[in-house]
């Protein structure tokens, strides 16, 4: 890590020409979402005789990962929310010019003494908040839902697609994913995408913000059972916002084995606070289309990290522990929403 | 192999989890090692089932295909379906069952989409008996630590 330190000093300073006496110190990477190397630590620099401090966060492009995305509409979409109602940390500088740290990547603020972990969560001391946290995470993503994307910015820096497309265009980018990554058939998943595709969704009245990952493990939470900083918009997208509901109460998101999505409440109750605070109706049918469809991305994303795994572009223990521990999950989740569990 | 191959993955697995991640610093290297404990003791766990649930699938998949012959419409997927049926796993290596099994599974979403174009009673039922064998497929892959 020390490595990283000049370099990643010498890049703020370029930054941040009114600034002297750039420094970074206690660099040290931390998991931060599989798609990118995420990286911790301390800014130190002067502004006349001020000396300065700043915890940041450093999220680099990796060789491979789990998901192959645009760094640009992540740091984008940390932009836009960036002074509303949902919590995200500060996004500074992205940088898309190698020669600073070998890849691209984006600087943003750290939020401390929180916990993002789904394992944490659904134990003690985070449990007795279980209420609150699931009230915040749903009225969070309500939020996010009710947000106008021509408001915030978004148009134009996320693809571009109409809400009758929207759909279209989602399953078609990741059936190609599993397309090109799949290391063995999967009939289960290509069943369920025929079937996506002989029976689409209505489409939504407007395009939405869709944050593309929203589950319990991405999101920032401190020990009074708030939630101070939603991370890893690294899929953020428009579309439909029944997408981000129904990845948000996906059967393998239930940490706690219980049933309970996220680990944290009833699935119910999960879409009547969504509701409440998004001031639209999950239909059923279209929630059950982005169900089965959320399982087909799932096992997407897990198959593509396998691929990188095996392929040996990327040997992060986590590609390979996710993809072997939740593809077969992910399976049983589809059959589930197909009804064909018992 | 002895000790045996289970025995080896679990003590070290343990060994990783519980005793040399928490010497290792906090944060990425940690989590790392810890998972590489965690990842040990599923191998264990596909280890003892490779073979067996392989010849389990491959069988029950040939099976399908026999009884999928009379139902199916397309004379070229008929013959396939045949000649898969006919067909048997000559070795018990893992690689040549795998193999197979791929080759088996591939044919096996071929017939799942035929048989899902066709409205006779004998394709309902064959696609319920399809379904049946997707969930047999996914209860022989099933971990103990699976999230449900």
């Amino acid at each position: 890590m020390q490595e990283l330190e000049p370099r990643i000093a010498a890049y703020a300073a370029h930054r941040m020409p009114d600034a002297t006496d750039v420094r970074v110190a206690a660099v040290e990477r931390i998991h931060g979402g599989a798609s990118r190397e995420t990286f911790r630590f301390r800014l130190h620099w002067r502004e006349g005789a001020r000396e300065l401090e700043r915890r940041l966060i450093l999220r680099r492009d990796p060789p491979g990962s789990l998901i192959e995305t645009d760094r640009a509409a992540e740091f984008a979409a940390y932009r836009a929310f960036r002074d509303s109602s949902v919590p995200v940390p500060e996004a500074l500088w992205l940088e898309s010019d190698s020669r600073w740290l070998d890849h691209p990547f984006f600087v943003m603020e750290e939020i401390v003494g929180c916990d993002a972990s789904p394992q944490a969560i659904v134990a003690p001391p985070y449990a007795q908040h279980h209420d609150k946290l699931a009230r915040q995470k749903w009225t969070i993503l309500g939020q996010i839902a009710a947000a106008d994307p021509e408001k915030l910015g978004l148009v134009g820096a996320l693809p571009e697609v109409t809400p009758g497309n929207a759909w279209w265009h989602e399953l078609d980018h990741w059936t190609r994913v599993i397309d090109e990554d799949e290391l063995e058939p999967q009939p289960i998943i290509r069943a369920a995408i025929r079937r996506l595709r002989r029976a689409p969704p209505p489409p939504p009245a407007r395009l939405h913000v869709v944050h593309g990952d929203y589950r319990t493990g991405n999101f920032l939470y401190d020990g009074e059972g708030d939630i101070r900083g939603i991370l890893d918009w690294e899929m953020a997208h428009l579309g439909d916002p029944l997408e981000d509901l129904a990845w948000s109460i996906n059967r393998i998101w239930c940490w706690a084995r219980d049933g309970r999505v996220g680990g944290l409440t009833s699935k119910a109750e999960a879409i009547r606070i969504w509701e409440s605070a998004s001031g639209l109706r999950a239909d059923p049918g279209a929630l059950h289309w982005w169900e089965l469809f959320s399982s087909v991305k799932g096992l997407a994303i897990w198959i593509s990290g396998g691929r990188e795994y095996q392929s040996g572009s990327n040997k992060d223990p986590v590609l390979a522990f996710s993809s072997i521990w939740l593809s077969n999950a992910q399976n049983r989740a589809a059959l589930e929403t197909l009804g064909k569990l018992s | 192999m002895k000790p045996d191959v289970g025995t080896v993955l679990e003590v070290v697995g343990g060994k990783l989890l519980l005793e040399v991640a928490p010497a290792v610093g906090p944060g990425y290297q940690r989590q790392s090692v810890a998972l590489t404990g965690i990842l040990l003791t599923m191998v264990k766990e596909e280890w003892e089932r490779s073979a067996s649930r392989r010849v389990e699938e491959n069988a029950a998949l040939r099976a399908l295909f026999g009884r999928a012959a009379s139902v199916v419409t397309d004379p070229e997927l008929r013959r396939r379906l045949g000649e898969a049926a006919a067909s048997a796993d000559a070795s018990f290596q893992i690689s040549l069952l795998e193999q197979a099994n791929a080759a088996l599974r591939t044919l096996l979403i071929e017939l799942h989409a035929h048989v899902e174009s066709l409205e006779s009673p004998a394709a309902r039922a064959l696609d319920d008996e399809i379904w049946s064998e997707l969930v047999a497929s996914t209860e022989r892959r099933r971990f103990g630590l699976a999230p449900f």
